[in-house]
Parts: structure tokens; sequence; C-alpha cells
């Protein structure tokens, strides 16, 4: 292509403006201490409100969708099927299969169609996260496959993907030891900040002077059997804000399990009325 | 009846003592959890304890385990055994094809060695076979037809038409009186009723 | 991961063995095995190591690059990390089968990282928004016989240490236009302060008890373990839990109270060994890959 050389022409690359939001929402949010942008209180157990529904994809054995604030996620569950690749373990026991992806249109930068190695790794604390509450010695030579799009990312993506997924598996009928439910927090100083938005989560909004202590924390509990089944934490924390921030996730998953339990009897109940004997 | 009760993965349902364990739940601790969402269904057989078990609408997700009678369609066959689709376990319809194989020596349970596994089957046909071992890493699922009841049970003939059995080893045409050669199955008659 | 088959009764003395502090190799559930560092072993980084622990053999190689800082944090310079599983460790990561461990391994070693502390980032700008050195930390596998995360951190704080990054100069013309001029010097280069690199602990959770670098016969027993990254204060940069079991909360708490002990106790004779090492300089006597 012959070069224009009258025309001043635009840099190679160019970035989103959105990126650089960020440190204007920080100066905003400096104004009172203890509220957080959405009106929740920092420090406090106050998981955002989520709406919870299973089987809205026909296709699928199974499949849930969640909505946590302006994060939205939907998972979908095949199987179990014959599997693809073959070894000696999968002869006793059946193997679980994730998949953990974000539409392009998911975060404020478009990303690209091809999972990304955080993508997988996501993938990888989803499934180590819902192993432990799978039956999978039920299941042998068969594979289970989760599926989970991240539909619009508002921040703990991980956590509600894991409640999210086992939802899913509970709806296709897969055998469970437990559900499993994520919760994370993020850790600003001494306070806390449970369920963080994007925004919160990337610390755009730091409060001045908490530069000790600053983190994220994802849980993954199983409510039942009282058992941590996926822990991960990046940041810096001492050891006793890490065990305050495991304590306080696993509270905020009890505030979620009512919830999660009572849209599954409700997607039983849609299924099959309880009238047949 | 009372409403029943529905229930969710974890749910703890009640101790052993009080009943014992059926299916879609679990034991952990001398208490009977629930594994599935579904319905809480009591059972009471005679003087033994109620056995408890979740249900769901739909039935529990089978897989064909060993000893289970399985329905399939026979996609190939060659001199040493027969590969087939799995499509039901016992009258449960299977979502997903599982594959399995029916070896020569596993077509009848005498004359093992003079099998031919082209005069006992033929690709296309409906096979009663039950499950002897779920294989391993190399093979599939391993199904025998050896026994009086087990065997094809559909077949069609080369021009076409369903074939009527008139032993245990041959079948029929009805439209060319041609006879074919098949592993025939005695079918009973619960299984004709289904 | 490379793994070994261990039948029951094997596991039932292991599992015994760690109830009573005592494992197969005589350690205790605190130590470590007998840990081998060598530094400055590739002539063509800026900076390597290789870790010995016990047949565990981890080589890392640092390289410095010029870059672009990225477009949120113009004033900082950013690190790299990449796992190589190469066949060489086990036939298992022939092809591609290493790839899910190793990318397993460095998206772990991001999240280490992913702090202010670890390594003071803005050393690395040179000029903001426009350059800045770009650390890739490439690690690979030569033996496998557990506990790879630990093996790599230190491996990985000691090639950081011993990492030499030639200084630059920038000079502006009259026109504005800037001109980066590379120190002459071989030796006027700049050190990273690694002080607050941290190491990651691996805790096995064995039975009811705990290990610290269990083999690979203590991990085939074992079905969950916790990572955790320590830094010489006994902070926490990192919790992972990684293996298909689950742990109750109250073992969690436990475990993190060790992982903290452990790695703290870890670092001071690591700065320690790594000085000394650096002030034999040129007498030093180099054992190599047949040591």
């Amino acid at each position: 292509m012959p070069t224009d050389t009258k025309r001043v022409r635009g840099p190679e690359v160019s970035q989103s403006p959105s990126l650089f939001l960020c440190k204007t929402a920080a100066k905003k949010s400096t104004a009172s201490n203890d509220a957080r942008v959405d009106g929740r209180q920092r420090g406090q157990v106050d998981v955002r409100s989520v709406f919870v529904r299973c089987g809205l994809i026909s296709q699928a054995k199974g499949s849930a969708y969640i909505e946590a604030g302006n994060t939205k996620l939907i998972c979908c569950v095949y199987g179990p099927r014959e599997t693809e690749r073959k070894d000696e373990t999968d002869m006793k026991s059946g193997r679980l299969i994730t998949d953990m992806r974000f539409a392009p249109f998911s975060c404020r930068e478009r990303g690209s169609w091809i999972q990304g190695s955080d993508e997988k790794d996501l993938s990888l604390m989803l499934l180590e996260s819902l192993r432990p509450g799978v039956c999978l010695q039920k299941y042998p030579r068969s594979q289970i496959e989760v599926n989970v799009m991240v539909l619009e990312n508002d921040g703990a993506v991980l956590a509600h993907a894991v409640t999210c997924a086992s939802m899913a598996l509970a709806d296709a009928g897969i055998e469970m030891y437990d559900l499993v439910l994520g919760c994370s927090i993020r850790q600003e100083g001494a306070t806390y900040l449970i369920d963080p938005t994007f925004l919160e989560e990337n610390g755009c909004n730091l409060a001045s002077g908490s530069r000790e202590n600053l983190g994220s924390l994802t849980v993954a509990f199983l409510p039942s059997l009282n058992q941590i089944s996926g822990l991960q934490s990046d940041g810096e924390m001492g050891e006793d804000t890490l065990t305050g921030g495991v304590r306080t996730c696993i509270e905020g998953c009890f505030k979620l399990y009512p919830v999660i339990q009572q849209a599954l009897s409700k997607a039983v109940r849609r299924k099959a009325p309880p009238s047949e004997s | 009846m009372s409403p029943m009760k529905l229930c969710v993965p974890g749910d703890r349902l009640c101790s052993t003592d009080d009943c014992m364990p059926g299916t879609g739940v679990y034991l952990r601790h001398g208490y009977i959890y629930s594994s599935l969402a579904g319905y809480v269904l009591r059972k009471n057989e005679g003087e033994e304890l109620p056995v408890i078990s979740v249900v769901r609408e739909t039935e529990a997700q089978l897989l064909p385990d060993v000893g289970a009678i399985v329905t399939c369609k026979v996609t190939s066959i060659n001199p040493r055994f027969a590969k087939v689709h799995i499509l039901y376990v016992g009258s449960t319809p299977l979502k997903d094809r599982f594959r399995g194989t029916i070896r020569k020596e596993d077509v009848r349970a005498t004359e093992k060695d003079r099998v031919e596994t082209y005069k006992s089957f033929r690709p296309g046909d409906i096979v009663l076979a039950k499950v002897i071992s779920l294989g391993d890493v190399q093979s599939n699922y391993l199904l025998t037809t050896a026994e009086n009841e087990l065997g094809v049970v559909v077949a069609h003939s080369e021009a076409g038409a369903q074939m009527v059995p008139i032993s245990w080893c041959e079948m029929q045409c009805p439209r060319t009186h041609a006879k074919e050669f098949r592993k025939v199955a005695r079918v009973q008659p619960e299984y004709l009723q289904a | 991961m490379a793994t070994v088959q261990v039948s029951e009764a094997e596991k039932v003395y292991i599992l015994h063995g760690v109830r009573d502090d005592l494992r197969v190799d005589g350690r205790g559930c605190e130590d470590y095995r007998h840990m081998e560092i060598e530094t400055e072993m590739v002539s063509n980084t800026d900076g390597s190591a290789k870790v010995t622990l016990g047949h565990t053999d981890v080589l890392v190689g640092v390289k410095a690059e010029m870059g672009k800082p990225r477009p949120m944090v113009p004033g900082e310079g950013y690190l790299e990390f990449f796992v190589d599983c190469s066949a060489n460790a086990t036939p298992e990561f022939e092809g591609r089968g290493g790839d899910e461990l190793g990318m397993e391994l460095s998206n772990t070693l991001y999240k280490v990282f992913n702090n202010r502390y670890s390594v003071d980032l803005k050393s690395l700008c040179i000029s903001p928004g426009e350059h800045c050195w770009v650390l890739y930390v490439d690690v690979l596998l030569l033996q496998c016989d557990g506990n790879l995360f630990d093996a790599i951190s230190v491996a990985i704080k000691a090639a950081l240490f011993n990492t030499k990054i030639p200084k630059v100069h920038i000079s502006e013309d009259e026109e504005g236009g800037k001109e980066i001029e590379l120190s002459d010097d071989p030796y006027d280069c700049m050190r990273l302060n690694v002080e607050n690199v941290p190491c990651i602990v691996t805790l096995c959770k064995v039975g009811h008890r705990h290990v610290v670098d269990a083999t690979l016969q203590e991990k085939a027993c074992s079905v969950a373990s916790l990572i955790i990254s320590v830094t010489r204060k006994g902070t926490v940069t990192c919790v992972r839990k990684v293996g298909g079991g689950s742990l109750d909360p109250e073992s969690i708490f436990e475990m993190t109270e060790t992982g903290k002990r452990v790695g703290k106790a870890l670092h001071a004779p690591l700065m320690q060994l790594l000085q000394e090492e650096e002030s034999l300089g040129k007498k030093r006597q180099k054992v190599g890959f047949l040591g």
C-alpha cells in the first residue's frame, strides 16, 4: 500500500478509553469511607442479591443462570457421556471437564474468542472447586462437561461461576455430595469488600492509606459438609487477615445457600409438579 | 398424600437407624444425605426399615453397568467381534451413545469355537445383550449374548423387510422367504410388553 | 503431573508414619529435603539459578529485555513467567503433555508476584510510558520428584538475586527526542532487591496432618494440598488449593499457620546462602549440571 505522506496517521495500536476510567472513579469515591458505590457497606457480609434460575437451556442436560449485580453467567452441563481421552484412572471414576470462557463483550475491553491463559486458569480453579462435590465414582468410563460462559463481568466471576456450575450439575441430575458455593472478598487494609464489583476488584476506589493487606480471596465451600473445596488468593495479606477473610467468605456462602436451595427446589417442582404420588 | 418434600444435594434426610438408603442418596457418619435435587420418597417394604430415596422427574442418569441388560444396534462386524451402539439400559433410553463390543466367544454359550460373527449378526440388527465388563483403556463395554433370551430381536432381510424368527439360529424374510442366519433371542413376554 | 503408583499397604505405611511425625525418608513433618542452590549457571542469561530439592531439579533463567510499559501502569516494568515442562523430566510431558501443568505453574507464579512488594517494579522503569525492563523468567523442569512449586519459587528468588540488569542512560536532545544509551562497562549494572520475593510452601494433607515438601509417594497419599507463598516478613501473597479433594476450614487455618512459619524460616538461610555465594565471586567453585 503506498503511504500517504500528507496525512497524519494515527498510532498503530489503540487503547479503549475505559481502561483509564478507573482512576477517575478513584477520586470520586474517597468522599465517604464506609459506603460502597452500590450502596453496600464495607466490612459487612453484604453479598449482592442474586437472581438464579435453572434449566433455561433445553438442549443441555442441566443449565443454570446467575446474576449478581451486573455479573451475569450462564452454565451448561452435558453428559455423562463416553470419554474421548482415555486413561487408566477413568475406568474407576468419571472425569469432570470444565471450560470457562468470557464472552468477548463481557469485559470493558473486548476480549478474543480464543481461550486465554487466565480463562484456562479459571477453568482449572473451577474444576478443583467442583470435583470434591461430585460423586464421580458413580460415573465410571464417562465424562461430565461443565461449560461456563461469562456474559457480563462485574467482579467475583470465579465465585459465581462455582455457584452457577454446581446448580447446573444438580439440575442435570448428576449425583453430588453437596452443593458448592463460591464467595470472594477484596481485602483493603483493615476492612474488606465482600462480593466486589469489577472496579472494586481491581483496586480502583482504594481507600487512602490502606497500603497493607491488599488482596483478593475466593473461596468455594461445601455448606453441608463444612469443607472448603477451592481457595485462591493474591495480593498481600497477613495470616490472621487471611484467616478472617476465609471465615467471612464462608459466612457469605451461607447467605447464598437458601437462595440456591430455593431455586433448585423450584426447578424440580417446575419439571414435575408434586401431584403425582 | 402429604405434599412431597423437596431436597437438594447435601441435605441431611435422616439417620440410618430410621431408614435404609435407596437411590439418589449417600451415607456419611451414620446419616443419609441426598445426592440429587428431587423429591424425597419413603417406601415401606414389609417389616424392614423403610427405604429412602430421592427421585427426579426423569429416570436418574443410568450408565451401562456390569450385569445390566442393554438394547443395542449393530454398527459393524468382522470375523472376531461385532461393534454395537448401546441405545437402552433396561427400559431407559440413553441420552448419549455408548459403544460396546460383542466378541466372537461371547455370542453363544455352546460351541463357542464354531461361532461365525457374520452368521450371528448383521449391521443394523437390534440386539439384546448383557454387559459383562466395563472394558479397559483400549476396549469399550464388553457385551455377551450367550443366553437363550439374548440375541437378535429385530433384523431386516436383504430385501429390506423385517424378518420373523424361525429357530434360534435362523430368521426368514416374509417377502422373499429367504432364510438368514442370526443368533436369535427368545424374547421373554415381559419384554414384549415394553 | 508426574505421578507414581502407590499400593494400599504403602499408603497405610506412609499415613501411619506421618501420624507419628516420622516420614519415609526420616524427616519430620515440617522438614525440607536437602536443597542445593547454584546461581549463574547459564552465561547467556542476565541471571540464572538451579535448585535441586531431593530429586527435583529446576533451572531458572532470567532475561531482561526492553519493552513498553503496560498502559495501566506506565511507571512500572513487569515480569513474565513461563514454565516449560520438558520431556526430560518425565516422558508424560512429551508433546503437549506438559502444557497443562506448565500453565498451572506459571499462572500461580503470576498470582504470587501480583502485589506491589515482591519486586520493586518501579525500579524496572526506564522512562515512564515509553520504555521499561521486562523480566522474562523462564523455568525449566529437569527432574520431577514432587514439590515443584517450592523448588521453582526458591530458584526464581535465587535467579532474581543473581540478575544483573545493565544500566541505561537517557539523554534528551534539543528537539525532545530521547536516546537510550547502554552503559559500556559490563560491571555497571543494576541489581534487584529480592528481600521481599516470596517463597512458596506447599503443604500436603496426608491423613489428619500435613507435610511440607512431599515426595511423589506422599503426594499420592494426599487428596489436596495448599500452596502458600510467604514473604520474609511472614505476609502471605498467594494461597491456592490444588488437588481434587476438599479441606475443612480448621485444617486450612492450621496449614496457613504452618506455611507461614516454615516459609518465614526459609528466607533467612536462603538469603545468607545467596550472599555468601556472591561474596566468593570468581573464586567460587562451579558445580554445574553434573554436581
